[in-house]
């Protein structure tokens, strides 16, 4: 320990007092009723409405296929832009990330409006395709970061000892890759539960995801079981984090 | 780098600095409902006839559950909010509502300029639990739901009777306003509009029903035309109707009555109409909530309201039709260069039962007498048929894919788990047999 | 072969991708109020943007400025506080460094709906009336990890005696932290400063919880607003357009800037 360790100090302070005092808040509104007596029943509503229990499952569901098209689509991308013999310059690469630093809410009306224009009913695959071209590059970007820090020797080993190249890509550089695609699939998945806003632009009110209902209750002042559902998400991504590795870092977010 | 602290310090202090509460009033309105003009001129306005400073603070909602909770729950202290029909029944049989006096010393109270029809017909019908809504509320807007359509598609005979919504041909083309009260109510009253001619059935009572039978009845009526919708709209029915995204959108004569201007404009016909098989009335007014700090300033801003010259500046502003009757509003909303005559004495008196105004705004007599007003009941349930009908959530394949990821993420933890084990152990082996 | 359908693959993912903003930009050069809509070329509506000559300016106006001066405000002081925090961060060891990168990564990991509920939470348990300054806190509270992150790295690679030789040849604190550590640490403030700035910008969820009731808007609730409404007021075409460039501009720099800066440590 040494003296200018302290200087982290009002950091600290700050960090408790905004990041982990609401956490606990959120807790602890979610096992209360309005009058502050512990309860369950917060929970006990939201698994016992069906129509609750249908949103979260839809948006798990969308979720889902979100996040399995963006690894479809995403993958072969970035396994292009980490390869030297097919990508050289780095602006595409630019082009891949750029779309992230800009808002998600512009992105999804600019979209909205494109199929409004192209004649293109508003439903589930709108949602879909929206949702797939608002976090393609989250996906991206993590999996090839860790291609293109991938050490090339193993491939070349690998092939040396007498592996195809679909051998090679299969079983060196795809489990070699994974780290990436988890990190793609947090940036993905989780946002995908959450958003609200979005599914309402691309469906017309059709459909209601996750986000969406959280946002009603706390708008109408029903913080309780908005924690309570808030608290579900969190135990979710609990779960989906699970996935990874503790030793690694998240490696998204950076230029 | 100094600017930008004495710009945090600013917004500290901006936020930090404890407010004069006799000097504020806070008022809670819908967006985009009032001239907001007129909130600068009520403050002027307010220091002429009493001789005390106020100072607005005006906020809004788009919601009405959303204000409600927020005064219910929140015990937050607006001095004026701007409920709707259902809303204020509610708050009163909550005894949420202050009575709003109408003693403004020299002051005249333009409160009496509220049409007897909005009084008599809709206000003193709320079931407020014995009190007399008309002296806790004072009627700003009202408004009729109806059919906004393109008439390029859609033919004035269509939309004569709601089941122009159960028309194939207009699949993918269709909205509806996300307000399940409202349709609700509509679609029961045309229901049992025979039974209302014949004067078996009242509309008091069918604004009550919220009866099981009732809520079947419409479910079914509903779940036959929703592959038919388009979208459940929040707002931006006028905007797509005037895009021709959308020919036919169920939606208050307010919106209705914006979206055709916005139509002339750009050179589109759009029309409004109310099915005659009848339909319901809406209306919002202001309250003084309980929790109300600054009650004088509050009775004055609703009378301020209430004066002809600013309903009109307000109806030109939102769209949407003032409560306040008489001559004057007449007189300003008449044009027989675009309007034919109709009848509508029950608004403005009798001497009004041939007057060209628009009808829009003002229904014509016959219409409206098809026309009942919605009642705070039933709301658990009829909002469950509201999701049942719209949702469009859930299916068996939802649940399978979930229980399969579900199942496949488990399985991928095992095996990560057991191949750890595994390499450990032959790990361990390897240098036992080294030893 | 090979290589030509892989171009056409990168190539065809960001024509899609792009699509919808390139739709937006080119229906920013027309005057028509409906999208999709072509009724000639007009710069118009850029004019508009500028002189403020449209409905609803007032409020548009405000929610930019709104925007900028929230996210400058978040960007300066998480710039300073993840700064120095980085610095204390670097010295500590064992646990506590543990729980505070941890408590560090958490708004990052934490969706933006979390973010903005549990901080909703925190003013109203703690009674504060949301406004200005709580959208301000906030948008601190999930810029400040970014550059926390930015920092540490330059940290790490610093030579760990450059600062105990200029306290031994007499420097102040003070002058040791202004001449030798900020210098040093510029590369990784600057890029810190940049993300806080665009996170802020960017946010729309965090403002959406924190910003009360009072009627504050920022770009992006006043474009949720708009759209809840239908469409956009097609002054926000060009906006969305020169936003889009600008970020292009900040982007290629930046790139550029880190490909020189490597190439002359790998140099």
């Amino acid at each position: 320990m040494n003296k200018r360790s302290s200087w982290a100090l009002p950091y600290a302070i700050f960090l408790v007092l905004f990041v982990a005092l609401p956490l606990i808040l959120i807790i602890l509104y979610a096992f209360q009723d309005g009058s502050g007596n512990f309860t369950l029943a917060n929970f006990t509503k939201f698994f016992t409405d069906a129509d609750a229990i249908g949103t979260f499952a839809l948006s798990l569901e969308v979720a889902i296929e979100n996040t399995a098209i963006c690894i479809l689509l995403g993958y072969p991308a970035a396994w292009i832009l980490a390869n030297k013999k097919y990508n050289r310059s780095a602006v595409t690469i630019v082009l891949f990330i750029m779309p992230m630093w800009i808002n998600a809410l512009m992105r999804t009306l600019a979209t909205a409006e494109l199929f409004h224009m192209l004649g293109i009913q508003l439903g589930k695959g709108t949602l879909l395709v929206g949702m797939v071209y608002d976090y393609l590059p989250f996906m991206i970007y993590p999996i090839y970061n860790i291609l293109n820090k991938m050490d090339k020797s193993y491939m070349e080993a690998a092939a040396d000892l007498g592996a195809t190249p679909w051998q090679v890509f299969w079983k060196v550089q795809v489990p070699l890759s994974m780290p990436g695609v988890i990190s793609g699939v947090m940036m993905v998945f989780m946002p995908t539960v959450s958003t609200f806003a979005i599914s309402e632009f691309l469906t017309n009110n059709k459909i209601k995801l996750f986000g969406t209902i959280i946002q009603e209750n706390i708008n109408s002042s029903m913080w309780n079981y908005g924690a309570a559902l808030s608290l579900v998400m969190l135990v979710i991504i609990g779960m989906t984090s699970l996935l990874q590795d503790n030793k690694k870092e998240v490696s998204g977010g950076t230029v | 780098m100094k600017k930008f602290f004495i710009a945090t310090l600013a917004a500290l202090m901006i936020c930090g600095c404890s407010e004069d509460r006799d000097h504020i009033l806070k008022v809670y309105n819908w967006a985009d409902y009032i001239d907001e003009e007129l909130i600068g001129e009520f403050e002027q306005w307010y220091e002429e006839q009493t001789g005390e400073k106020v100072e607005v603070v005006y906020q809004t909602f788009d919601i009405n559950e959303t204000m409600l909770s927020k005064i219910e729950l929140g015990h937050e202290d607006y001095d004026v909010a701007c409920p709707s029909d259902y809303i204020i029944e509610r708050m009163l049989r909550n005894d949420l509502l202050l009575p709003i006096s109408r003693d403004f010393g020299n002051t005249p109270d333009y409160i009496g300029n509220v049409s007897p029809y909005i009084m008599d017909e809709v206000f003193s019908k709320i079931e407020g639990g014995g009190r007399n809504a008309n002296d806790y509320s004072v009627g700003y807007m009202w408004g009729t739901t109806g059919l906004l359509y393109n008439p390029k598609y859609v033919s004035d005979e269509d939309v004569k009777t709601w089941d122009v919504l159960l028309n194939p041909e207009f699949a993918g083309k269709i909205l509806v306003k996300d307000a399940f009260r409202d349709v609700y109510t509509s679609l029961l009253i045309s229901f049992y509009i025979d039974q209302v001619e014949s004067g078996r059935k009242d509309l008091q009572t069918i604004g009550f029903d919220a009866s099981a039978e009732s809520i079947a009845k419409v479910e079914e009526y509903l779940n036959s035309f929703k592959d038919n919708v388009a979208g459940w709209e929040a707002d931006f029915g006028k905007d797509q109707m005037t895009k021709e995204l959308a020919w036919l959108n169920l939606s208050w004569s307010g919106d209705a009555q914006w979206a055709i201007d916005e139509a002339a404009e750009i050179g589109l016909e759009l029309k409004y109409a109310i099915p005659e098989t009848g339909s319901s009335v809406w209306f919002d007014g202001w309250v003084i909530p309980k929790y109300a700090k600054n009650i004088k300033a509050a009775s004055y801003f609703i009378n301020y309201m209430c004066m002809p010259e600013n309903a009109v500046r307000n109806m030109d502003v939102s769209g949407y039709v003032s409560t306040i009757g008489g001559q004057e509003i007449l007189d300003a909303m008449s044009d027989p260069e675009s309007f034919d005559p109709i009848d509508v004495s029950y608004f403005f008196g009798e001497q009004a039962d041939s007057v060209c105004v628009n009808p829009v705004m003002y229904p014509d007599k016959r219409i409206m007498s098809r026309c009942g007003m919605m009642h705070d009941s039933g709301t658990e349930d009829l909002l469950k048929m509201w999701s049942r009908v719209k949702g469009d959530s859930a299916s068996v394949w939802t649940y399978t894919l979930i229980c399969i990821v579900f199942l496949a993420l488990i399985a991928a933890l095992i095996v990560k788990y057991a191949k750890k084990r595994y390499r450990r152990r032959r790990y361990a082996m390897k240098r036992r047999k080294r030893a | 072969m090979k290589r030509i359908f892989a171009q056409c693959y990168i190539w065809l993912l960001l024509i899609i991708l792009y699509a919808p903003i390139v739709f937006i930009a080119v229906f920013s050069f027309t005057e028509s109020k409906v999208l999709g809509n072509w009724t000639g070329f007009s710069t118009k509506l850029y004019s508009n943007l500028f002189t403020g000559d449209m409905q609803g300016t007032g409020s548009l106006m405000l929610a930019i400025e709104n925007t900028l001066i929230i996210a400058l405000i978040a960007a300066v002081v998480s710039t300073l506080l993840g700064t120095i925090a980085a610095i204390g961060i670097h010295n500590m060891r064992g646990k506590t460094k543990q729980a505070i990168t941890l408590l560090n990564n958490i708004p990052m990991l934490n969706p933006d709906i979390i973010t903005g509920v549990s901080l909703f939470l925190l003013f109203v348990f703690l009674h504060i009336s949301q406004g200005y300054l709580t959208v301000v806190l906030a948008h601190i509270t999930f810029c400040t990890p970014y550059v926390v992150l930015n920092v540490l790295p330059k940290l790490t690679q610093m030579n760990p005696n450059v600062y105990e030789a200029a306290l031994d040849l007499g420097a102040t604190p003070f002058q040791a932290l202004r001449k030798v550590l900020i210098p040093l640490l510029k590369p990784g403030m600057i890029s810190g400063f940049i993300m806080a700035f665009t996170m802020s910008l960017d946010d729309f969820a965090v403002t959406f919880f924190t910003r009360g009731t009072i009627g504050l808007d920022t770009l992006s609730t006043y474009i949720y607003t708009d759209a809840r409404k239908g469409g956009l007021t097609p002054e926000l075409r060009p906006l969305i357009t020169l936003l889009f460039v600008g970020i292009l501009i900040l982007l290629i720099v930046i790139n550029i800037r880190q490909m020189r800066n490597s190439n002359t440590e790998e140099k």
